[in-house]
């Protein structure tokens, strides 16, 4: 009985949906465990007649303890100013329906979307020394850091409560109506409690996106703001303290998984407690305070979420006050003449090959991680497909640059060496993106029926045959919003990238970057340009992404 | 006449212990059309996938025309299955299901056109070859299930509930139209039923099940007035 048995198994490990699962499997050793370990080991390598007195370097350097407390300090700052501005706007969003609510839904979202680079470009446009619109500079770099994380979080923050808000709105609050509850009394004793949950899962979120925020600290803060991930970032590649920036990169991935793990037990809460959804109350404003509140809403929303990109749009256009393509003209010429200055439009094209090659290897891996996930659903308990499902969230909540300084410090000696390997930023951002794809593509094959796989199968269809003719259709638009989010997000990733590109190999983000650390008009103006591109196609993609994945919900 | 389809000592296990099969022992000459009857939880769906090759009897083994089976996949087994709710491709069109089985059996465009067209005729279904999926009735679903079963001309026939998904009222008519298209082909052929008056109007032969195992084999008439036991009585009754 036992051979039988063990003949089940086998059969079952051996399952082509099974092998499969091999592939992200390896890709995750070596490019996501394999790099993490090796930050592990260089952090307590005693090699070189080293000790631990990086342990004092951290512990011991007044400036270092400042490090850590403003990374606290700034995401927790930055999370309490999010959750004020998108409070007000949740409530009126999941209450009232009026004309132009689904654009101003999405203008909300892009600004979460975009990569951090373009934020902070867009946000030198705005309040920077040659303000636009609003007509203020703003010279305190905290300031700008906290407004960039502002807008940057709103869409999250707004998308998660208002979600759970709509669903208030309905059957409950009626019931404490009728029981002679005022509105005010219902909002506090009903809506607020069961808010709750969601407040704090969205809080969650918002602080670990501003707790390992990169890009924007790097650019808008300057040397006298850091955070740990631009301190890693400083120690391995300005001052070379390798050993320091691991045991910086190991406090990093400690912090952010601890509140990743404090997120999901939010969110588990926001599940439990969450009401019927079907009974979404939605009325138009009738009164002429509810029309101005609305209006209020609207226009805050236009000021945080869109001014600050037409700024970046203006300023990439605008030059000694006249309106010219000066800047976009720059970026396809060699200006320097230089033979080691490499053109803006190489970055473009790097950037575009970068995307086209880490699409291919998000969706390959991604595919074949759903696949296995499912099938462990399908042949064994759910306990299979609820220990490997968060494996491959992993990446989520990782920073990148932890990612790309581990991947640095490891795959550069045997027995992987790809330190000169061009594939070496196409891997990271594979790895960046794996997991979005995961969550397009997992819902839609989770959503085919077991019975079209069984009936294919039963005439004559081989599981790669099945695979073929009924996942493959059936799954195909959240594939497409799977692959439209690998490319979006390879495209704009920098913080695993200012690690893994190469001088002559620059991508889109590291050329702003470059490109706003110099002085000169010319430079910041081309910083807009290269900026005003990327934030199209990015936000164009969000739109594609939106547009596909409306048959499926989850995600994020 | 040797049997086609021969089960010996089957039993399987799902993966909390709770035992689905215990020790099934069948053997049908070709051609038969076997019934298997029994309450929901009593094994009859459990054993018609172990003979379709989509689940592993934990021991036992089953032949079929002589071959062993346990290790074939069930997309090499050449059986068709009628499955309870359709399982129609909702992507593709009634031609295009009704071909999937030719189309995986490497089978050429006119070859395939004229087999297709052969059993929308068969069917009555000529008229609705483009139509998707969707637009069809419930009896037309089925019809055009049982239209893509057989299209690939099958050495085993199963139907796993295939009344259960419709109407109440339009069962009967059914049924009727199902064993009329049946009948005539000399094919063995398994209906998985819960109800008493399917499973004697389908089948020549009723087999019927209780707890995974087998309670009593017989032909209609010899199971009503012999029932082998109290529970056979009773469920019969």
């Amino acid at each position: 009985m036992d051979r039988k048995n063990a003949a089940v198994i086998k059969k079952r490990i051996f399952h082509p949906y099974a092998v499969v699962g091999l592939i992200p499997a390896i890709f995750f050793l070596l490019f996501y465990f394999y790099p993490l370990s090796g930050i592990l080991v260089k952090s307590f390598s005693l090699e070189g007649g080293r000790n631990l007195s990086f342990l004092d370097q951290v512990f011991g350097s007044p400036r270092m303890m400042k490090v850590i407390w403003f990374t606290f300090w700034q995401a927790g700052i930055s999370t309490l100013l999010t959750l004020v501005c998108a409070f007000p706007c949740a409530f009126v969003l999941s209450r009232y329906t009026f004309r132009g609510k689904r654009t101003i839904r999405i203008l909300a979202s892009i600004p979460f979307v975009l990569p951090a680079v373009v934020v902070a470009a867009a946000f030198q446009a705005c309040f920077g020394d040659k303000p636009f619109f609003f007509g203020i500079t703003i010279d305190q770099p905290l300031v700008l850091i906290l407004l960039a994380h502002v807008f940057y979080n709103f869409s999250v923050m707004l998308r998660i409560l208002t979600g759970f808000w709509s669903s208030l709105q309905g059957r409950i609050s009626e019931a404490a109506m009728v029981l002679g509850a005022s509105p005010a009394k219902v909002f506090l004793t009903v809506t607020l409690p069961l808010l709750k949950p969601a407040i704090f899962a969205a809080s969650a979120l918002v602080f670990i996106f501003c707790f390992s925020s990169f890009g924007i600290i790097l650019i808008l803060g300057g040397p006298s703001y850091s955070t740990i991930e631009a301190e890693i970032y400083r120690q391995a590649a300005h001052l070379f303290n390798l050993p320091l920036a691991s045991f910086l990169s190991l406090i990093q991935i400690t912090f952010t998984f601890l509140l990743m793990w404090g997120y999901t037990s939010f969110t588990r809460r926001t599940a439990r407690f969450s009401p019927d959804t079907e009974q979404i109350h939605l009325k138009p404003p009738v009164q002429l305070g509810e029309k101005l509140l609305i209006a209020g809403v609207v226009l805050f929303i236009f000021c945080l979420c869109v001014v600050p990109l037409l700024a970046l749009v203006a300023a990439s256009l605008t030059h000694a006050g006249k309106m010219t393509l000066v800047f976009y003209q720059a970026l396809f010429v060699n200006t320097t003449g230089s033979i080691f200055y490499i053109p803006p439009f190489y970055a473009i094209k790097n950037s575009l090959l970068f995307a086209v090659v880490s699409l291919l290897i998000a969706l390959t891996t991604g595919i074949c991680a759903a696949l296995f996930i499912r099938f462990c659903d399908r042949k064994f308990s759910s306990r299979w497909s609820n220990f490997f499902d968060p494996i491959f969230m992993l990446p989520l909540s990782t920073s990148a640059v932890t990612l790309g300084f581990g991947i640095i410090i490891t795959l550069d000696k045997p027995p992987l060496n790809l330190r000169t390997s061009i594939f070496l930023i196409p891997i990271a951002h594979a790895l960046v993106g794996f997991p979005f794809v995961v969550r397009a593509i997992l819902p839609a094959l989770r959503a085919i029926p077991e019975q079209f796989s069984e009936a294919a199968s039963m005439l004559g269809a081989s599981p790669l045959a099945v695979f073929k003719a009924i996942d493959l259709p059936l799954m195909a638009k959240a594939l497409v919003a799977g692959a439209i989010f690998a490319f979006t997000i390879s495209l704009g990733e920098f913080g695993a990238t200012i690690f893994t590109s190469r001088p002559e190999t620059p991508t889109i983000p590291v050329a702003i970057y470059r490109f706003l650390s110099q002085p000169g008009a010319m430079n910041y103006g081309q910083a807009m340009a290269i900026s005003t591109i990327l934030m199209l196609v990015t936000a164009a993609g969000f739109v594609a992404i939106e547009h596909f994945r409306k048959e499926s919900t989850e995600g994020f | 006449m040797g049997s086609e389809l021969v089960l010996e000592h089957i039993h399987k296990t799902f993966a909390d212990g709770s035992l689905v099969l215990n020790d099934i022992n069948l053997e049908l000459p070709k051609g038969t059309k076997l019934s298997i009857l029994g309450p929901s939880g009593s094994g009859k769906t459990t054993l018609l996938r172990l003979i379709a090759g989509l689940a592993a009897p934990d021991s036992g083994t089953f032949s079929f025309a002589g071959e062993l089976m346990n290790d074939v996949p069930p997309y090499k087994r050449n059986f068709g299955m009628m499955f309870q709710d359709f399982a129609l491709f909702p992507h593709l069109n009634v031609e295009d299901n009704i071909a999937f089985g030719l189309k995986m059996k490497g089978m050429d465009r006119a070859r395939r056109d004229a087999r297709v067209g052969a059993m929308l005729a068969m069917m009555g279904l000529s008229e609705f070859r483009k139509r998707h999926i969707d637009e069809l009735s419930g009896g037309e679903r089925q019809r055009v299930a049982l239209a893509r079963t057989l299209a690939p001309q099958p050495r085993l026939l199963m139907l796993d509930e295939p009344l259960s998904a419709l109407d109440r009222s339009l069962r009967k008519h059914l049924l009727i139209e199902l064993t009329q298209i049946i009948s005539p082909l000399n094919i063995t052929t398994i209906f998985v039923t819960h109800d008493h008056e399917e499973a004697f109007a389908a089948g020549d032969l009723v087999l019927i099940m209780n707890r995974g195992q087998i309670e009593q084999k017989g032909v209609p008439e010899e199971l009503i007035r012999f029932p082998k036991n109290d529970w056979v009585r009773d469920f019969l009754k």
